[in-house]
């Protein structure tokens, strides 16, 4: 299959999104790499703490305005923005695998679930509307109105360079706040491409600014006094230890989704074909760096001969598991985003071998690359057996295409285990039986929860929601959860003499 | 060469399509008195590639398993597309049939394969291979 054309064709040094003009930032500029090909795509500033300040101060003049636009004046901006997502939709697809090194399919899916959002955003006229009680005492009416609160920061990971921002940004907007987007510094072109979408759709200066960087503006952005509310998604030690102890102390209100490690439950009386090409892309899709990415798979049962006739099947299909470029469309598995990464994937696999787990396949030696690319960025898919629940394989975050696989004797065990792991934020379940998914999901506890799903991804009309470790906050990113969290309940009550 | 992804599986289909497409173009210019019905199924073939891309952008999301949906060998629906000078129409009228033979085939195996995966997309192969039947009477009724 031949490659598909790369939309990014030259080096240039990304600038920052401010008060609806393109700025060059002052800061240090470093190079972002494409993981398949190891070639520098574009250059990203690290902005300073005074061009986070910029921003906050545009995005605050731009705040009344905008606020008194209608939200039907709202929608209509949003719904252009929509339009200009469809027609522009392989280009910024193609952009999120030049810089992340996803699959094509997956990128595109990427790019359809951020539209999605952006869709669901574009009904705000009926979202935020109040509620109404007359006579609430004699003559007396009361009722409630959701009001923005201002600016908002929307903090991006590397792992959905393009989508995890939408969760939050069309919300925001719309309600009519305006935001300051900070993507990863690590892929952050795919957020160029929509500030220019964002410009071409009409939003008025200063509603929807990108200040790229790392550390400083993050933390201006968590100081700041006229920042009203910050969402995160990213690791949950900069959750729990950033995020939230600076919201805290600020006053601030946030969203902050945090790390996983997520069961994959399997019962022996699943459907066998369908729960594998599920495992395949729940464990090694997007090379395991999603935070809904299966990481243990929790073999249910004492059939040996089950166990090992499935098991010969996940690694035979493992096995024709196509690695490359991901604009090369036959590709089923990218690269890990960056050496570092990669290096950490390794030191876990070298852990899993350390505390005695069985080495099925092994992902560092297991590369066959499609086509003629450096292996710096690439791993094979990794598969342990004898794996349990205590060893640092199966109990801490791997972020990569590594299964480990746990036997247990019943369900009530399966779940046991996947409740006693730090975090919860989506297990799932291979089973026929009803009544044992019914017993999984009233059980487990898991911010989103599959039943013969791999990846347990809530649509944009449903809160992206987490436990435990993964997730900080009380409101969710998506949907009406969003809507709730960048607007504030102004309760008026009404007596006319 | 192997299809394996839905992307791949999308990428083919707009490929025979095209093929089939300049087959009937060319067929119409050599056969100007049935050129309708063959410019016809030109247009036809281009409205089924904006169909499928449709729906697969519109699900791509849901479809992710998509990235393994497909075993598919694509010289098994190789089309001969060129048509030899000294073919007599009877004859082209027969490879036409053959072309829309193979085409129904890819549609209904690759809606086979990925039906358990996703629904849109392999109801779009679907409709669009059940459509087609209709051409191969259509191109029975033409034979002199």
């Amino acid at each position: 299959m031949a490659l598909l054309e790369e939309p990014i064709k030259e080096v240039k040094v990304l600038k920052n999104y401010i008060d609806g003009e393109w700025v060059e930032s002052k800061g240090e500029v470093i190079d972002v790499v494409n993981p398949a090909t190891c070639q520098t795509i574009s250059r990203v500033p690290i902005s300073t703490a005074e061009e986070m300040d910029a921003a906050v101060e545009a995005a605050k003049e731009a705040f009344p305005d905008w606020r008194r636009t209608t939200p039907l004046a709202r929608s209509r901006i949003l719904f252009r923005l929509k339009e200009l997502l469809e027609e522009n939709f392989e280009e910024v697809s193609r952009i999120q695998t030049q810089e992340h090194g996803k699959t094509i399919d997956e990128s595109r899916g990427e790019t359809r679930r951020g539209i999605e959002n952006v869709e669901v955003a574009c009904g705000i006229p009926t979202l935020m509307q109040g509620y109404y009680s007359e006579d609430i005492a004699s003559g007396i009416d009361e009722w409630v109105i959701p009001t923005p609160l201002g600016v908002f920061g929307i903090i991006g990971p590397f792992n959905f360079p393009f989508m995890i921002p939408l969760w939050s940004a069309p919300y925001a907007v719309a309600t009519g706040n305006c935001v300051i987007i900070k993507p990863s510094p690590e892929v952050p072109n795919s957020q160029t491409r929509l500030a220019e979408l964002v410009e071409e759709a009409g939003f008025p200066p200063g509603v929807w600014n990108v200040v790229n960087g790392e550390k400083a503006v993050v933390s201006r952005m968590l100081e700041h006094p006229d920042v009203k509310g910050i969402t995160f998604v990213g690791r949950t030690s900069t959750a729990r230890d950033v995020i939230c102890k600076k919201c805290g102390e600020t006053g601030k209100k946030y969203i902050a989704q945090a790390s996983a490690k997520n069961f994959m439950t399997i019962m022996p009386d699943c459907d066998i074909d369908r729960t594998i090409a599920a495992m395949m892309t729940s464990f090694f899709g997007n090379t395991g760096q999603r935070c809904l990415s299966a990481a243990n798979a929790v073999i249910v049962g004492d059939d040996d001969a089950f166990y090992e006739g499935f098991m010969d099947r996940v690694v035979e299909q493992t096995l024709k598991i196509r690695i490359g470029y991901g604009l090369d469309e036959s590709v089923q598995m990218g690269p890990v985003r960056d050496k570092a990464k990669k290096d950490n994937i390794i030191r876990y696999i070298e852990s899993g071998i350390k505390q005695g787990a069985k080495l099925r396949l092994d992902g560092r030696k297991n590369i066959n690359i499609t086509g003629d690319y450096p292996e710096t960025c690439f791993l094979g898919p990794t598969i342990f057996e004898d794996v349990t629940p205590d060893m640092t394989i199966a109990s801490e975050e791997i972020f990569g295409p590594v299964m480990s696989v746990i036997r247990v004797k019943d369900l009530n065990e399966a779940i046991e285990i996947t409740n006693a792991n730090r975090y919860g934020n989506g297990n799932s379940i291979f089973t026929t039986s009803g009544q044992s998914a019914r017993e999984f999901q009233y059980n487990i506890t898991s911010g989103n929860v599959g039943i013969n799903i791999g990846i347990v991804a809530p649509m944009a009309f449903f809160p992206f929601s987490g436990m435990k470790d993964s997730f900080f906050g009380v409101l969710h990113t998506q949907g009406q959860e969003a809507v709730r969290f960048f607007t504030e309940s102004k309760v008026v009550i009404q007596r006319w003499f | 060469m192997i299809l394996h992804t839905a992307s791949e599986g999308i990428t083919f289909a707009k490929k025979l399509e095209n093929d089939a497409a300049e087959f009937y173009e060319s067929l119409a210019q050599r056969n100007t008195r049935d050129a309708e019905a063959f410019l016809s199924f030109a247009k036809e073939n281009k409205k089924y590639i904006d169909q499928i891309e449709r729906a697969y952008y519109g699900v791509i999301t849901d479809a992710i398993e998509g990235g393994f949906a497909f075993n598919i060998e694509t010289d098994d629906y190789a089309l001969r597309v060129d048509i030899q000078e000294e073919a007599d129409y009877a004859d082209i009228l027969e490879q036409a049939t053959e072309i829309e033979k193979t085409i129904i085939k890819f549609y209904s195996d690759a809606a086979e394969q990925s039906k358990s995966l996703m629904a849109d997309v392999p109801r779009a192969f679907m409709m669009i291979a059940r459509k087609r039947e209709s051409r191969i009477t259509r191109l029975a009724a033409l034979k002199p």
